[in-house]
């Protein structure tokens, strides 16, 4: 007989090769997370020391009474100067609704402009950057009223757009004039919001329904409807079920068993070992050419080593008290007379 | 009314159409016609269910297990019909196949053939045909049902009929033993012969021998023309299974084919069989029974939760045997033939000869065979008090001179006819 059941090493062998593939990925994902963990804070973030943040803005602004209020959701500008470092992801309304509401509104970089330059040392060339001089100024050229830097940086009432974002970062803020240019754009007033809408910014999020194509909404309703005309189509039988009367199912060996459990349940270990015993006396007496109902005992000690006594016992004792471990001996040693009585 | 497959796909195609042309729910409304047109039109344009008239034909018998085949005419009025018909049938009637395919012409009719192989005795009826009839776009179905009634009745599957052949050998013998050794009362005078060497000398008829020029022996022959009574309890006891060569059979079903195997064996003897089944009254009753009739007679008969009521059916027996009869019966040995049938035994014994037949169980052996744990041996003990009860049984029955034939399912055939036989043999009939 062979066992069909996979014993622990098979499992093993089997198992290997996934499990180590799950274990590299697992390890390999853990050194990308720490390796890459710890840089807290994007490009253009007022708290970030990486290059690419601007916490040295942000130090040079405080330390000229300038009150910077970094944020990520927008609630208050009155009487502040706002500034935005991805208007791309703001809601146009919303974003002139805040600039109307703003005392001076700074925009980096939207993508209104006509062509690019690029980022390198500039001349002012205007009145509004006069003092800052030259700078690291380039990328997208605006219309405005006030054209500065080859009208990369224009100012139009009190909304000033940026085409570059070099003169905020911690990198190149040391250049040419760039912290002055700095300064002067966002230390306009008393209070700078200094705002980076995230792509989950809640005042701009859609619903799920919203952002669905109209094709893909009425086809899902109408691939409903298929469905539906499917489930029908699948659900009408073809005639009724057809029911039968069966007969019962009655194992003939129920009552034996039931039997078997009530002695089970009331330990009638006493009574089962008569009853083996007088079954045993029954076999054995056509055996030895007795007729039912006489004692077999000598004729089985004349037969078998056993003395006629221990077999008398061992057949009718009845009296002894039998627990249930010695009914199970019991029955083994009748089937142990049994079978010497069949052999000798 | 039905969809088909086609108005799923048909929708399934608006599905592209809403998506790609019409995002609206304008387009999902005209889907939504284009779809009810369509099921309109096949509806309307479908042949009709109703007027159909059907047909039945072919088998209304079979041995079970055994395949066999119903025909089916559909005639169609109106329309030309094209569709699916289903043929049901209770589940132990074993169709094959219950639906077919169905294209009849206008005022036409066609001839539809279905399998049957019934797995349970008795009678197994049709249930309704329905037939559903699909329209020109093949979108939509008009469908009905027609009530065709058919019966098909399942006999008793006899597998033991693959002992008649040893045993009919083992009847010839004993026919042709003439000149044997068995001379008892009840052997019948058949022929005189020329003694051959092996002939038992005492068989040689003298005086004829000395009217010819050979030597002349008589022949015997097994007596016939004797009555046999087969009762077949169909009580309680018949209900039990019992676990044999050919599955978990009520015992009912091995009596009956231990009946139909002595049946056969005795009316090849020459030997008249009544058979008689009873339960608390007469479920059946073939007199002077020949196998057909037999089997057709036991189809039906199920086993009742009811006590055998013994008084009743020995008095039918004595009702029906008019004269000296070997009387078997097909019941179980149980507790309850001690206050039913051996009261009443004395009467029947008077006047025939009773031979019991019981089919005893596989599982109770085993249970008696079963040591090792507690459970086992408390199972073995009770198998034992009930196969003492029954050995107590057979040696009451026996004082009262009944033969008790007890036996495993499959041995119980083979074993009561070769009692029969035995008997036939010893002239005790």
């Amino acid at each position: 007989m062979t066992a069909v059941s996979p014993d622990a090493g098979r499992v093993w062998t089997a198992a290997r090769g996934p499990v180590l593939i799950g274990v590299i990925i697992l390890f390999a994902a853990v050194v990308i997370t720490l390796l890459r963990g710890g840089g807290e804070g994007g490009s253009l973030d007022p708290r970030s020391y990486l290059p690419e943040g601007s916490h040295a803005v942000a130090a040079l602004l405080e330390r000229n009474g300038v009150h910077v209020e970094p944020t990520d959701d927008v609630s208050s500008v009155e009487g502040a100067t706002l500034f935005v470092t991805h208007p791309t992801l703001i809601d146009p309304k919303r974003l002139a609704d805040l600039s109307r509401r703003a005392a001076a509104t700074v925009l980096l970089a939207p993508p209104t402009g006509k062509s690019r330059l690029k980022v390198e040392t500039r001349q002012p060339e205007c009145p509004l950057a006069a003092k800052a001089g030259q700078a690291t100024a380039g990328g997208f050229v605006y219309d405005g009223e006030q054209r500065c830097y080859d009208s990369t940086l224009v100012r139009t009432g009190t909304v000033t757009t940026i085409g570059f974002s070099s003169i905020f970062t911690n990198r190149d803020l040391d250049e040419e004039g760039n912290a002055a240019l700095a300064l002067a754009v966002l230390g306009q007033h008393d209070r700078l919001i200094w705002y980076m809408p995230s792509a989950a910014d809640r005042s701009q999020q859609k619903s799920f329904t919203d952002l669905i194509p109209d094709g893909w909404k009425f086809g899902a309703w109408q691939l409903g409807i298929a469905a539906v005309v499917i489930a029908l189509w699948r659900a009408r039988r073809l005639g009724r079920v057809v029911t039968e009367p069966l007969p019962v199912v009655v194992r003939a060996a129920e009552t034996v068993e039931g039997r078997a459990r009530l002695y089970r349940r009331s330990h009638a270990s006493e009574h089962a070992a008569s009853v083996l015993r007088q079954a045993a006396r029954d076999r054995l007496a056509p055996l030895l050419g007795l007729p039912v109902g006489e004692d077999p005992s000598a004729e089985i000690a004349r037969r078998t080593s056993r003395s006629a006594a221990d077999v008398r016992t061992l057949l009718y004792d009845d009296d002894m008290p039998v627990d249930d471990r010695g009914l199970v001996a019991l029955a083994d040693e009748l089937d142990a007379l049994e079978n010497e009585v069949r052999k000798g | 009314m039905a969809l088909t497959g086609r108005a799923g796909l048909l929708a399934l195609i608006g599905v592209l159409v809403v998506g790609l042309l019409l995002p609206s729910w304008q387009g999902i409304l005209l889907m939504l016609a284009v779809l009810a047109i369509c099921v309109a039109v096949d509806l309307v344009l479908a042949a009709g269910v109703r007027r159909l008239t059907f047909v039945r034909a072919g088998a209304s018998s079979v041995r079970t297990g055994e395949l066999c085949t119903v025909q089916l005419t559909v005639r169609n009025p109106g329309r030309r019909l094209r569709g699916v018909l289903r043929d049901a049938w209770a589940p132990s009637a074993g169709v094959v196949s219950d639906r077919v395919a169905v294209d009849v012409p206008a005022g036409g009719s066609r001839t539809l053939s279905f399998e049957l192989r019934p797995v349970r005795r008795g009678d197994r009826v049709s249930d309704r045909v329905t037939v559903r009839s699909v329209g020109p776009l093949g979108i939509a179905a008009r469908q009905g049902s027609h009530v065709v009634p058919w019966t098909v009745r399942a006999l008793p599957p006899f597998h033991s009929r693959r002992h008649l052949p040893p045993l009919l050998e083992r009847l010839r013998e004993l026919d042709g033993r003439r000149a044997s050794l068995i001379r008892g009362a009840g052997t019948e005078f058949d022929s005189l012969r020329a003694y051959v060497i092996g002939d038992d000398v005492r068989s040689i008829d003298w005086r004829a021998s000395a009217r010819s020029s050979d030597v002349v022996v008589r022949t015997w022959r097994p007596e016939r023309d004797r009555q046999v009574t087969i009762v077949l309890d169909t009580a309680r006891t018949a209900a039990g299974r019992v676990q044999g060569a050919l599955g978990g059979l009520p015992r009912l079903d091995t009596s009956m084919d231990a009946a139909l195997l002595l049946s056969a064996l005795a009316s090849h003897a020459r030997d008249q069989v009544d058979f008689l089944a009873f339960s608390h009254k007469v479920r059946a009753s073939v007199p002077r029974a020949t196998l057909p009739v037999l089997v057709q007679a036991m189809a039906p008969l199920e086993a009742e939760l009811v006590e055998f009521d013994a008084r009743g059916a020995v008095a039918e027996v004595l009702r029906r045997a008019g004269r000296r009869s070997l009387v078997v019966l097909l019941t179980s040995l149980e507790p309850s033939i001690e206050h039913g049938l051996l009261p009443v035994l004395p009467l029947l014994a008077a006047r025939h000869r009773l031979l019991i037949a019981s089919v005893s169980d596989p599982a109770l052996h085993a249970m008696a065979a079963g040591r090792g744990d507690l459970e086992s041996v408390y199972a073995a003990a009770a198998a034992e008090r009930t196969l003492a009860e029954r050995r107590r049984l057979t040696a009451l029955l026996a004082r009262h001179g009944v033969d008790v034939v007890d036996a495993l399912p499959d041995e119980l055939p083979r074993a009561l006819a070769d009692r029969y036989l035995s008997l036939k043999a010893a002239g005790k009939l």
